[in-house]
């Protein structure tokens, strides 16, 4: 009976060249054709010089590239911390027994997720905004109005307000992932815990950390991604400036690629951010699984 | 019996009011017996949104559909984006070499796309037109490569650096007009920021407007035309020269030094700072002919009385600088260009080459003349201001009677240079870094691309 509906190994693998054909045609093709194109001066037009390394040693060279990447850890930093980190601690509130409601919470905790990057831009550019802000309105109304400013004309600062968005949006995104992983874990080894004597933050840091160590080195990884290629909100908010105080390595390529025309130089810069995102990926999970195969051994 | 005479009058008058409508946009287009048939592509930024209230565009369209209706044979093939994406799409076609049959082409593109063989030689074609002898020659400088010439320019020559200010706010400041220098306009700044106003709004928060709404005009107070013609041409002028350098200065002090400006300029877009000079939070407002077509169309419905107290003015001159004190930046930033291709298609081409000299002919030219007091590549005589009002008429004397012309900056040269100009210069008008620090990347950026 089950071979009669079990589909033969053509038909599986035909159902399944759709998907690896449009994969393929999706990200391969492009990434290898973006690493053809490297090798050559091409200002868009039918007209390509190959000339060798130059791209890659102009990028090298490059002082705006390597503080956009510059940017890019520190959002990748500031991220793991602020997204991975607060949804975990969210996560333990919501499961702690003394919360009502929780379906509610993980709902409009998953919501700004869902939201476009554009419009998160948009509606973070109005809260930032200098005369009709909510920020600059807060500190005028309890007094502060000596700490109001320009908020995205600040140099010094401008990087952690164009993050702060990025982790308000996606604290529910994780949220949503370390819940499940942790709803896998048995309610017995925290009650023996909890008899034993263990607090929360000794279960937090000894029980669940350890039991979902996997699961939070996907998130660790999804965040790294997405924040290796941050573009949207950014480019609405400040298009990468004042200058080049919050450009990213994404919107540089775009620029060099559409504005500048400079399509073979662009080609470079999007190697190189894919080379750098995988450099960035696997280091940091051999830093975390040298870490906590320290902490086993000990 | 009322009734039914009142309804045949509505009737009759929409009726006259169509055929009105119906002559001024068939008619005037010129019905060429052409003998290609099939589809012709065209790629525009004249989306339906756009021409609401921006008479190039509305123009543009009217002709376009006139035209469409003049030769059924042919079927457009229209593909119309909002300009950002335009640009974009358009480059890539154009990297790909795949460029459509008719589209338009920016100015600063001009000599790259030509070098790549990517756009057709128009020089004799254009000179061949019926309305060749009516042509603004100015218009077609960004689209020339040597002495070749490659596109109609096309829409309405705008300005792109206008002062538009509150005459009744200034009056109370001592002012009767906006003042011509800027040593005035920092005296008024102390009188503003008294009253918890800013004296001019800006926005550079997109980082393109420091370059077209005000240093291409203040740059020509210092350097004159000719530098930046030597510019274009590769023939010695440099951004690292003196006379730039003191404009980069001027633009930082102004900026950086003086409380003239918003405080948010590097933050905010040239949309959020019009709506300060709307809201009255701000006196006068610096920015391009789509602001004022924006502010006037707002102030119109919404507060009559700041309506009438619109005033235009040039740029204040600086108290160092020794060129055109009443100039402004105004030209036509694309025209209509063809994909070299076509020239394998006589008759394809021929009905392009029609399309093209009409969408920039006297069909349009007249169209946005009387219905919006604007002026294209053809010029025409005797325009007729007396049924505009008088801020619409104001602002045609500002743009093309009162004061004297100056380049666009960014129609020429390209987009690489532009770009490392665009982003220091936000770093400058911050007081991040200097003049010569700017000058010098964008010279580094010039040589490397140009």
């Amino acid at each position: 009976m089950l071979n009669a509906i079990k589909p033969t190994k053509k038909t599986v693998f035909l159902y399944l060249m759709i998907p690896v054909a449009m994969f393929v045609f999706t990200v391969f093709v492009p990434l290898v054709t973006a690493l053809v194109y490297s090798f050559f001066e091409w200002k868009g037009g039918p007209v390509k010089t190959f000339n060798g390394l130059d791209n890659y040693i102009q990028l090298f060279h490059d002082g705006t590239f390597w503080e956009a990447f510059g940017h890019n850890i520190y959002l990748v930093i500031a991220c793991i911390i602020g997204q991975i980190g607060i949804a975990f601690i969210l996560v333990l509130m919501i499961n702690s027994k003394l919360v009502k409601f929780k379906t509610i919470h993980r709902t409009f905790g998953f919501f700004p997720s869902t939201i476009a990057a554009v419009c998160i831009g948009l509606i973070w550019n109005m809260i930032y905004h200098n005369k009709y802000g909510i920020l600059n309105w807060f500190l005028t109304a309890i007094g502060r109005k000596d700490l109001c400013q320009v908020w995205l004309n600040n140099p010094k600062i401008v990087m952690l307000l164009v993050t702060i968005p990025l982790i308000w949006q996606y604290i529910g995104y994780y949220m949503v992932i370390i819940l499940s992983a942790i709803s896998g874990i048995s309610t017995d080894i925290f009650e023996s815990a909890s008899i034993d004597g263990a607090n929360g933050v000794q279960q937090a840091l000894y029980i669940t950390l350890p039991l979902i160590k996997n699961t939070m080195l996907v998130c660790i990884t999804l965040c790294i991604a997405g924040n290796m290629k941050a573009f949207d909100n950014i480019y609405v908010m400040t298009k990468g400036g004042p200058g080049t105080s919050s450009m990213v390595m994404a919107m540089y390529g775009y620029q060099v690629s559409f504005q500048q025309s400079n399509m073979g130089y662009g080609s470079c810069i999007s190697v190189a951010i894919f080379v750098l995102s995988l450099l960035v990926i696997g280091g940091s999970q051999a830093l975390i699984n040298f870490l906590t195969r320290e902490k086993e051994a000990k | 019996m009322k009734k039914r005479q009142v309804i045949s009058t509505v009737l009759t008058a929409a009726m006259v009011a169509s055929m009105g409508l119906t002559a001024s946009a068939a008619t005037d287009v010129a019905a060429t017996d052409l003998a290609y048939t099939g589809e012709l592509e065209i790629m525009h930024y004249s989306t339906s949104e756009e021409s609401e209230g921006n008479g190039g565009s509305d123009g543009f369209r009217t002709v376009l559909a006139a035209w469409q209706e003049a030769h059924p044979d042919i079927t457009l093939n229209e593909n119309v984006l909002a300009n950002a994406e335009y640009k974009t799409q358009i480059a890539t076609l154009a990297a790909a070499g795949d460029l459509p049959d008719v589209f338009l082409l920016q100015g600063m593109n001009t000599k790259a796309w030509a070098e790549q063989g990517l756009i057709m030689d128009l020089t004799d074609t254009i000179a061949a037109s019926p309305y060749y002898a009516d042509y603004d020659q100015a218009y077609f400088t960004p689209f020339k490569s040597g002495d070749s010439v490659y596109g109609y320019p096309v829409l309405t020559g705008g300005t792109c650096t206008v002062v538009i200010y509150d005459k009744a706010m200034w009056a109370e400041a001592g002012f009767d007009a906006f003042p011509t220098t800027w040593e005035d306009v920092e005296k008024a700044a102390e009188y503003f920021s008294e009253q918890g106003i800013d004296t001019v709004a800006f926005g550079n928060g997109g980082q393109w407007q420091a370059n077209s709404d005000f240093l291409s005009t203040l740059g020509n107070r210092y350097t004159g035309p000719e530098w930046f013609q030597s510019l274009c041409d590769k023939s010695g002028a440099a951004f690292t020269d003196e006379k730039f350098v003191a404009a980069l200065a001027e633009t930082q002090r102004l900026f950086a030094e003086t409380n003239i400006f918003n405080e948010d300029f590097n933050a905010v877009t040239n949309e959020d700072a019009r709506e300060y000079y709307i809201s009255g939070d701000a006196a006068a407002f610096i920015g391009g002919n789509w602001d004022e077509s924006y502010i006037w169309a707002t102030l119109k419905e919404a507060d009559e009385e700041k309506f009438n107290n619109i005033g235009f003015a040039p740029l204040p001159q600086p108290a160092d600088a020794t060129e055109a004190p009443t100039s402004q930046n105004i030209g036509l930033g694309y025209a209509v260009a063809f994909n070299a291709n076509l020239a394998d298609d006589p008759d394809k081409l021929a009905a392009a080459i029609d399309l093209a000299q009409e969408l920039t002919g006297p069909a349009f030219a007249s169209y946005v003349a009387e219905n919006y007091a604007l002026g294209g590549l053809t010029k025409v005589a005797d325009v007729d201001l007396s049924s505009f009002d008088q801020i619409t008429q104001d602002f045609y004397n500002y743009s093309y009677v009162d004061t004297e012309k100056c380049e666009i900056y960014d129609s020429y040269i390209n987009g690489a240079v532009w770009g490392v100009l665009n982003t220091d210069l936000q770093s400058l008008m911050n007081g991040e870094m200097t003049p010569e620090e700017v000058a010098a990347n964008a010279q580094a950026a010039y040589e490397e691309n140009y």
